[in-house]
């Protein structure tokens, strides 16, 4: 009976943290510090699975952590990698997006800058089930609102 | 900036309830405290807070709450920190008086912001990205650094490894006084013991030491590992660790545990940046054990360096790996080791070898 009722029990969640970090480099430093510190949720444990969970990408790359912290101060967490207007930015090397997107084109990307941002998206949790081709549609939709626009190949 | 400006945006009938409040010492420019402050807990906690002493802004907003979520990942793009949604709806006191049918519609969201950053520039183009017509009301403080420090460091408790294996904070007493107690400061250094990989490696160590081996443990965050070691009955311990911080919260564990100066050196390894050479003062094909508790990458790049200190015949452990990237680590290192053995716990592993004699 205990063990049924235990897994019955959900932990009641006590907050959602939304954070920005670069990978590989989670500190008990501000920001991530006073925002999980508050909860009196382990930093250092953070600090090291999330730093181990973002390995595979190029350090600083900052990344979009979503915490659910429970009312017994463990947690829990979901790493996304950066905005797709993250990328498309450091693709086309560009800090700003058109103000007049539509009418201001700004810069030009290739379909293979497309195609590299949708791979990496994909192994996103979010991604993973999304064929291909509709990362690659969304991606372009956000370039256009961008005032970015795709070519087939620069020149 | 005057309230005045804010005011001009806000629709007329509902100025009222839109006032904003502007805690008088609160700042939009850079001009910033940065005298450090005193603090009342004990000296050996001073040092751990002027490093991470780094001020920030703490923003508390008030939100409709079918916003919440893409004003949250709105204010993110914008510049702030983190943005943190409390689960339990927040009722204002300040804000009674004005109905609280109309309260209980909003969520409060605690917000961190950069020193530098315009806090009102940044919230006002989020709830326009997002279609909201009116600038949500917050409130601005500098933030309180000793509050989250000392919360962080209460929720240390006395951890058992194994039995008669406990590590005690500093201002605990042991609740096992004759089992082998390693007393921390646990600070901001990594290594307190709750973790997987420290509690995989202490149990591997305590297995290892049979008395009288040179250890060394490359990565030692609070020193930890070199400690237990030579409290298993090692004759030297050495910690090697890129973070001075580390290597300070290390000498003060020691201090702790009263081991001698002789039996436990630290250094510190040089990062890429510095410009003094690559040699740590260290023989090679010295220790008899050697633990690297660190991350994926590091210890990949390390291998070749982390091997050259072991003496042929000598484990290795290496772990700070989840499951998924032990083959990587494992294709890496086994040519140089033999009877390589994984121990796990949940999701985190530790991968242990022989030097290769030859």
């Amino acid at each position: 009976m205990a063990a049924a009722k235990e897994i019955l029990i959900r932990r009641a969640v006590a907050a959602t943290i939304r954070l920005t970090v670069p990978a590989g480099a989670a500190r008990p430093a501000p920001p991530v510090g006073p925002a999980l510190g508050q909860y009196r949720l382990n930093l250092l444990a953070f600090c090291k699975d999330f730093n181990a969970r973002t390995q595979k990408y190029k350090p600083d790359t900052p990344m979009s952590v979503m915490i659910t912290a429970f009312k017994d101060n463990s947690f829990e967490f979901t790493v996304k990698s950066p905005s797709v207007s993250w990328y498309i930015k450091k693709a086309a090397g560009v800090d700003k997006g058109s103000a007049r997107p539509g009418h201001l084109t700004v810069t030009t990307l290739s379909v293979r800058h497309v195609y590299e941002i949708a791979k990496v998206k994909q192994t996103d949790p979010f991604c993973q089930y999304m064929p291909l081709e509709s990362i690659c549609k969304s991606i372009i939709g956000t370039a256009n609102s961008m005032g970015i626009k795709i070519v087939k190949d620069l020149e | 900036m005057s309230a005045w400006n804010f005011i001009k945006h806000f629709p007329c009938n509902n100025l009222s309830r839109q006032i904003l409040r502007v805690r008088p010492h609160c700042f939009f420019t850079s001009s910033t405290h940065t005298s450090p402050f005193s603090i009342s807990t004990s000296s050996s906690s001073s040092w751990f807070t002027e490093s991470l002493a780094v001020p920030y802004l703490s923003v508390r907003i008030h939100c409709p709450k079918h916003f919440v979520d893409p004003f949250s990942e709105a204010l993110l793009c914008f510049g702030a920190s983190s943005v943190a949604v409390d689960e339990d709806i927040e009722e204002d006191d300040e804000d009674a008086t004005s109905g609280s049918c109309f309260v209980s519609k909003e969520i409060c969201i605690e917000s961190i912001f950069p020193v530098d950053q315009e806090v009102k520039m940044c919230i006002s183009q989020a709830a326009n990205s997002i279609g909201l017509k009116e600038i949500p009301k917050f409130k601005v403080e500098m933030g309180d650094e000793l509050d989250w420090i000392t919360k962080n460091q209460e929720s240390f408790q006395p951890v058992e490894i194994a039995e008669r294996l406990w590590i005690v904070p500093e201002w605990t007493s042991p609740p096992v006084a004759e089992a082998v107690n390693i007393i921390l400061n646990p600070g901001f250094a990594f290594g307190t013991g709750e973790h997987p990989t420290t509690k995989l490696c202490l149990l591997l160590l305590q297995s290892l030491i049979k008395g009288g081996e040179a250890f060394l443990d490359y990565g030692t965050g609070s020193g930890i590992l070199a400690i237990a070691a030579l409290k298993f009955g090692a004759a030297l311990s050495v910690g090697i660790d890129i973070d001075p911080e580390a290597i300070k919260s290390a000498r003060h564990n020691a201090a702790l545990n009263n081991i001698q100066l002789e039996r436990l050196e630290l250094h510190l390894a040089p990062s890429e940046n510095s410009s003094s050479g690559n040699e740590i003062p260290l023989r090679k094909a010295q220790f008899d054990v050697v633990i690297a508790n660190i991350l994926l990458n590091p210890v990949m790049e390390l291998a070749d360096h982390i091997l050259s200190f072991a003496t042929p015949g000598a484990t290795i452990g290496i772990s700070g790996i989840l499951s998924e990237q032990l083959p990587n680590v494992k294709e890496r290192y086994s040519p140089f080791l033999e009877d390589i053995s994984v121990a796990t716990i949940g999701d985190w592993v530790c991968m242990s070898g022989t030097k290769k004699r030859s």
